[in-house]
């Protein structure tokens, strides 16, 4: 009781107060928590599908037999590719293919038919547009699946003798906003936090009212503890609401341990914090602490796995990225939101957290102390 | 016009003037093309496979051998004992394969031998290629032990990037995503900025209107975005080996309208926030955001549902990805992109006179 009394008179206290006050004034600070977030894990969520499916197929049967027609029913039947065009010569469908207006192109070649009838191999031919390569290899596993498919119910061959069973763990319906909406989180939580705790401090560099507060006796670890507290809070506050939009929008699981899970999420905050803290002693201005502040953010998102998974990374890359909060953070929010693992799994990234957290603050109060003084 | 360009030239005295602001100016451009450029692969290899082998024959470890035989897997090391499970838990294995006791028996026997593949699904995506690609191990595998020709064969051709390069379809569109977000971003600061310092009140005060005083900022900015698109195409040329693929005149026209929709897109978002961190997150939400997801960028356009799919229309950096996909991947010139530069310039001229009647509401009257 004495402490909170104390507490409360005190000079701490006093400034925290002006801080909250002078934020929930600024209506613009409240919107910029707000709105990104939202508007990003919308975007995220709902525009980013990986999925190949309705590729434009251009079919040119020039065979015309009863077994191709039925091989081009099969590709059309598969969901993957949707018949959109069918040319009547063969630069016709080279132009299809090459103006973009299609993204495969079939041929079935007039030899078709007489392979057929002597009992040797017909080949057919698939034009692919290259220019997408993920979707082009895509697409040709997938064609190769049909034709090889159809081949087996051609020649009444055995089916396959290995049957791989899949299971698939986790995230069993695929969905590709659970993967990307954790992502997402911690990309909105850096961005934020560091932008909105530099901005706070390098305003008051820039209006020179920071001269100002130096004139009162509080001390400067009181000056920055009082304007990063609230904005700590407002973060948290972040945190939950895109947390409640990943679970109501998105339906993405939260099988973790919801406390431990926000035990995290505040030390992640800490990080972001700290960086907008470090941008802030070295930028001069608000232009330079925001043009920085994309600078460091940049490569912490791309290198973090929010939007590209880390294996597929050059090798290089991927070992940069393990000296990335960030990676660290999505780590232990899919870990938690989507496996269900706890401390037992996720130490070695809280570990990294943790270090983060110190050593940025650390060294970033220990700047702002010199600055001032 | 002279008074354009005197406003153009204060402008550029300014800008150099803050020599943190130029060096990011041209750093954060090529910082953008080194880290998408390299850091974007969506096709996945070395991914990290963890064998239960109960059988333990030549049939079995021969079958294992394809998987790492494609180079798309990595072997995990460990000893099969223990629950698979764990190891898709602490992330070790993305895929763990168990192959049953009776494996090479009922192989032998001409029976079904069932073998299980248990995926991590945290990332879709991830998850779909690497199903895929146990199947396609399996049927290869199953290929080799037969000797019936196959009833049909596919002859694929891929066109345009037959190696499946991924820079030439990444790098492309990371020169449309630098230029939607760097001029706009310069732009918008440099507008606000006049705002915050009061500064545009002496504009308002004299003699330049307020169309000349937009032309005059956004020409600078455009010269600044000029400079930074000769340096990422000729980084893009030197690291990644980039080389126009047809005739040059669909590239050239497109990059100065797409400039010019940026900056233009930068002035009214200049004109219609306060500070410099509002118009930081209104350009890194609404142009950022939307160049790198609502594009085509990294999955096809076609693949973004309904509602969204309206808003990639409005998006500028959609169309100068045709423009840059075409000039340095397909080559086939103006017959291909017509329709793209002209609707660049219909959503930069859009975009400049939202801000110029911005600024005319903010002007007094006279």
């Amino acid at each position: 009781m004495k402490f909170l009394e104390s507490l409360l008179e005190s000079r701490l206290w006093a400034l925290m107060r002006k801080e909250t006050t002078q934020i929930l004034k600024n209506r613009q600070l409240l919107f910029l928590l707000l709105f990104p977030p939202t508007v990003q894990l919308m975007i995220f969520g709902f525009a980013l599908s990986p999925d190949v499916k309705h590729l434009k197929l251009a079919v040119a049967d020039y065979a015309g037999t009863a077994t191709s027609r039925e091989l081009v029913a099969a590709f059309a039947n598969n969901g993957i590719f949707d018949v959109a065009a069918a040319p009547s010569s063969p630069q016709a469908v080279a132009e299809a293919v090459r103006t973009g207006r299609v993204t495969a192109a079939l041929v079935i070649p007039p030899e078709f038919r007489r392979d057929l009838a002597r009992g040797q191999t017909p080949e057919v031919q698939l034009l692919i547009d290259g220019v997408d390569a993920n979707t082009a290899g895509i697409a040709n596993g997938y064609a190769g699946q049909i034709v090889r498919q159809f081949g087996y119910t051609l020649s009444g061959n055995v089916p396959p003798a290995i049957d791989p069973m899949v299971a698939i763990l986790y995230n069993p319906g695929l969905r590709s906003s659970w993967f990307f909406v954790p992502g997402v989180l911690g990309l909105v939580l850096t961005l934020t936090s560091s932008l909105v705790s530099s901005a706070t401090v390098v305003r008051e560099k820039d209006v020179g009212t920071l001269e100002q507060l130096l004139m009162t006796p509080a001390a400067a670890w009181e000056i920055l503890l009082a304007k990063l507290a609230p904005l700590f809070v407002l973060l948290v506050g972040e945190a939950l609401l895109a947390l409640g939009i990943a679970r109501l929008v998105f339906g993405v699981p939260f099988l973790g341990n919801f406390l431990l899970f926000m035990v995290f999420t505040s030390l992640y905050i800490c990080v972001g914090v700290g960086i907008g803290m470090m941008l802030a002693t070295v930028a001069r201005s608000q232009t330079q602490v925001v043009l920085t502040s994309f600078f460091v953010n940049l490569p912490l998102i791309q290198l973090s796995g929010a939007i590209a998974p880390i294996e597929t990374m050059p090798e290089f890359f991927q070992v940069v990225s393990l000296v990335n909060p960030l990676r660290h953070y999505i780590a232990i929010v899919r870990g938690m939101l989507l496996k269900g693992v706890g401390f037992e799994v996720l130490w070695p990234n809280v570990l990294v957290l943790g270090a983060a957290a110190f050593l940025l603050l650390a060294i970033s109060a220990n700047r702002f102390r010199k600055q001032l003084e | 016009m002279k008074r354009i360009l005197s406003q153009c030239a204060k402008e550029l005295t300014q800008f150099r003037r803050d020599r943190l602001t130029v060096a990011l100016a041209v750093l954060l451009p090529m910082a953008t093309l080194l880290i998408f450029g390299y850091a974007i692969r969506l096709e996945a290899n070395n991914i990290p496979l963890a064998v239960q082998d109960l059988d333990r024959s030549p049939t079995s470890r021969a079958f294992v051998e394809r998987f790492y035989a494609t180079n798309q897997f990595a072997p995990v090391d460990w000893d099969g004992r223990g629950n698979p499970e764990a190891l898709l838990d602490a992330g070790v294995a993305r895929v763990v394969v168990i192959i049953p006791p009776d494996f090479s028996r009922r192989l032998d026997a001409g029976k079904i031998a069932p073998v299980q593949a248990l995926i991590d699904g945290t990332d879709g995506n991830n998850a779909r290629v690497i199903r895929n690609s146990v199947r396609s191990v399996t049927n290869f595998y199953l290929g080799t032990r037969s000797d019936t020709a196959p009833a049909i064969t596919l002859r694929s051709r891929l066109w345009f990037n037959p190696g499946r390069e991924e820079a030439l379809y990444i790098v492309p569109g990371v020169f449309a995503v630098v230029l939607a977000i760097w001029p706009p971003l310069l732009m918008a600061i440099a507008m606000v900025r006049e705002k915050e310092q009061g500064t545009i009140i002496q504009v308002y005060a004299s003699s330049l209107s307020a169309a000349e005083f937009l032309l005059g900022k956004g020409l600078a900015y455009f010269l600044v975005g000029v400079a930074q698109a000769v340096a990422v195409f000729a980084l893009g040329a030197v690291l990644f080996g980039l080389r126009l693929a047809g005739d040059p005149t669909p590239l050239v026209v497109g990059t100065v309208l797409m400039i010019a929709a940026s900056v233009s897109f930068g002035l009214f978002i200049g004109t219609r926030t306060a500070s410099q961190s509002a118009a930081v997150q209104a350009v890194a939400t609404s142009g950022f955001l939307t160049a790198l997801l609502l594009s085509g960028f990294i999955y096809p356009l076609s693949n973004i549902p309904f509602p969204l799919s309206l808003v990639a229309n409005i998006v500028p950096a959609r169309y100068f990805i045709e423009i840059t996909r075409d000039a340095f991947v397909r080559g086939t010139g103006w017959p291909g992109v017509w329709s793209a530069p002209l609707l660049l310039a219909v959503l930069g001229g859009v975009f400049f006179m939202a801000s110029f009647r911005n600024l005319k509401r903010m002007q007094l009257p006279g």
